[in-house]
């Protein structure tokens, strides 16, 4: 049975944005679900602060729902788009901008849910500091973003850039590639960024005059935290932009294929474990004050050996580019 | 409770509607219609969104872990079709510009941010000031 181009641009397409919209939902309701139940939990302990618990928790909500509202974008997009000019390989772009618009929201949602919670237990504990708490919460849920917001360029490039006259071989698998690379480097740093953002809410409503260099300490580790989908950016990049020489070896397309793979697969775990790093000196800041240089220090050595996972990854992946 | 919610409702709500109002009526004169009729589209469905977040709230609470999040992925479904309605009416309609009505999806997120980071710079000049 064979198919036009149209016919698997549109099967692309679909599937791509079946993809996007559905795994970009898991993160965001896991990240609302984890609020809830944090807010459960404050209820529980004072009913009495209900209302404030309410109001950190719906403003907390509409923030960590952004990541899969680009996600929702994405694929409405894909599923409307109309290619200028349609090639087979315009169906492994679109594919690729769907799964990586659907794995690169995953991590916003779940980490940005983080804080959200944190933020209701930290009101019942600490009435006084709610403002502080629920400007530092929408601080850590908005820097948790950012992997999202990479992976939904990623795949506007994908969607809209015309790769008609690149050859089919091998630049097919350096976008779906590319698509790997973004969103699966984002869950990582997206959940990391939200360890960082819920210690830092827990902090301050321990210890309210450590506001400032709680936000201070958890911004340092959050942006470290981000590394790893900073490193999935650029090797979507590499993938996206390098003219790629024709070459109908299966080899050639699968060195291409499978440098998205090493980035993505490469940066999940640095990404959540720069978080946790962050998370523990974040939450140490808020208790021992005085020792806050030190521990950011130490939080920062411990992220760069982290980090030294996603580096080799990325090493592989521009040798697989480059040299194979 | 619910008063609290419906008082953050109003707030942001009202700030986001007036702001796209104005700024769709000075893009509409300004001869950008379709952007300034897809911002204004875009907003009234990120109010409409935001209001729903509130009204489902109470169903989340009292509830174990995972009925929570069965309960929280319904939400999302349910008010994610509402706002494909703009997103798809922008996508079929030259008279809607798509990018301004993605910008009005967000801005009642929009409005918070700033609200709160307005209110924590305040706050920081005040100290410094002191």
């Amino acid at each position: 049975m064979a198919y036009d181009v149209q016919t698997w641009i549109n099967l692309a397409a679909y599937v791509g944005g079946g993809l996007a919209m559905g795994l970009g939902a898991v993160g965001a309701a896991i990240g609302e679900g984890y609020t809830a139940a944090q807010a459960n939990e404050a209820l529980g302990q004072n009913p009495e602060m209900s209302g404030d618990v309410f109001k950190s928790m719906l403003v907390g909500q509409a923030i960590a729902e952004s990541a899969s509202i680009f996600a929702l974008v994405i694929a409405i997009l894909l599923l409307f788009v109309n290619p200028s000019a349609p090639s087979a390989i315009t169906a492994s772009s679109l594919f690729g901008a769907g799964l990586c618009m659907g794995l690169g929201a995953i991590g916003s949602g779940v980490g940005s849910g983080i804080p959200g919670g944190q933020a209701c237990l930290g009101i019942v504990r600490q009435p006084a500091a709610a403002g502080k708490l629920t400007t530092n919460m929408l601080i850590g849920s908005a820097v948790c973003q950012t992997p999202a917001i990479f992976a939904m360029v990623v795949a506007l490039v994908l969607i809209f850039i015309d790769y008609s006259n690149a050859p089919l071989f091998p630049t097919w698998a350096a976008l779906i590639g590319a698509g790997l690379s973004m969103g699966l480097s984002a869950i990582g740093s997206g959940m990391g960024g939200g360890f960082a953002a819920g210690a830092s809410c827990e902090g301050i409503a321990r210890q309210p005059e450590s506001a400032a260099n709680v936000t201070t300490t958890m911004l340092v580790g959050q942006a470290v935290s981000q590394t790893p989908a900073i490193f999935g950016l650029l090797i979507s990049f590499v993938l996206m932009f390098k003219s790629h020489e024709a070459s109908t070896t299966l080899s050639a397309s699968m060195a291409l294929l499978g440098a998205g793979i090493c980035m993505g697969f490469g940066g999940i775990g640095p990404g959540i474990g720069n978080g946790m790093a962050a998370e523990g000196a974040v939450r140490w800041v808020a208790r021992n004050m005085s020792h806050a240089g030190e521990l950011m220090r130490i939080m920062l050595v411990g992220q760069a050996v982290s980090q030294s996972t996603a580096i080799y990854a990325m090493v592989i992946s521009l040798v697989l580019i480059f040299v194979l | 409770m619910i008063e609290s919610v419906r008082e953050t409702q109003k707030k942001y709500c009202s700030r986001a509607i007036i702001i796209a109002i104005f700024a769709g009526l000075f893009l509409i004169a300004g001869d950008y219609r379709p952007i300034g009729k897809g911002l204004v589209l875009g907003t009234l469905f990120s109010v409409v969104n935001f209001v729903l977040i509130g009204e489902t709230l109470p169903l989340r609470l009292g509830k174990i872990k995972s009925k929570t999040l069965a309960i929280a992925l319904g939400s999302i479904i349910f008010r994610y079709a509402l706002l494909v309605v703009p997103l798809i009416l922008a996508v079929k309609m030259e008279q809607l510009n798509f990018a301004a009505t993605v910008c009005g999806i967000f801005m009642v997120q929009m409005m918070i941010i700033v609200d709160h980071f307005k209110t924590a710079i305040t706050s920081t000049f005040r100290t410094i000031i002191k």
